[in-house]
């Protein structure tokens, strides 16, 4: 045998761990926000601070997302890319459209915050119509 | 790319799992490649030459030649 397989399951499962403790940050901090526990700090420099900290479960989530990449085939690993480069790109799209639309024809203002659960949302979208790491 | 991984697989009587372990790769990565949704790197198809003992030619077909 030319090398051990490491079991795709393994490092998958070591990612949905990863993305949980993540993410678990990521909505106690959106479920504290939409009951207002922040409120008192708008506009003051400790939402400077909250601001920073929100960003930190997003950077973790990437380097989860690296590290699974790291950790299995190189299939995984091109079918995960373009998964990402298009649900990111979309995500770009989407939003860059409902900026110009806020300012040009009206919209609604939508906080930048949102292109992260966007972003997300057009992965499971998309997702299950990538499956191969050609074209 | 077009390939007889599938029938090179078969003849030794192995799954795509078995085939996997062998190459370090996941069954999907050895399902994708049978099926031409992946074309391996250049790694992956050395590896693939020496667990079957062939040259790499003789697994895949050169689609430039």
């Amino acid at each position: 045998m030319l090398m051990t397989a490491k079991p795709a399951t393994a490092a998958h499962k070591r990612y949905t761990i990863r993305t949980l403790a993540f993410m678990s940050g990521y909505v106690a901090v959106m479920v504290a926000l939409i009951f207002g526990a922040f409120d008192e700090i708008q506009g003051k420099p400790a939402a400077w601070i909250l601001a920073a900290a929100v960003t930190a479960p997003i950077v973790g989530q990437i380097w989860a997302t690296l590290a699974l990449m790291r950790e299995t085939d190189e299939f995984f690993r091109a079918v995960m890319a373009k998964q990402f480069i298009i649900a990111s790109g979309l995500a770009m799209a989407l939003f860059t459209g409902w900026g110009f639309a806020e300012s040009f024809a009206g919209a609604p203002h939508a906080p930048g915050w949102y292109i992260y659960p966007l972003f997300w949302g057009l992965v499971g979208l998309t997702a299950p119509f990538i499956r191969s790491s050609q074209g | 790319m077009k390939n007889r991984l599938k029938l090179l697989r078969v003849e030794r009587g192995w799954t795509q799992e078995q085939l996997g372990q062998e190459l370090g790769v996941s069954r999907q990565a050895v399902n994708a490649l049978e099926t031409e949704k992946h074309d391996p790197s250049l790694d992956l198809a050395y590896r693939i030459a020496v667990v079957f003992d062939r040259p790499v030619e003789d697994i895949f077909e050169n689609p430039h030649a």
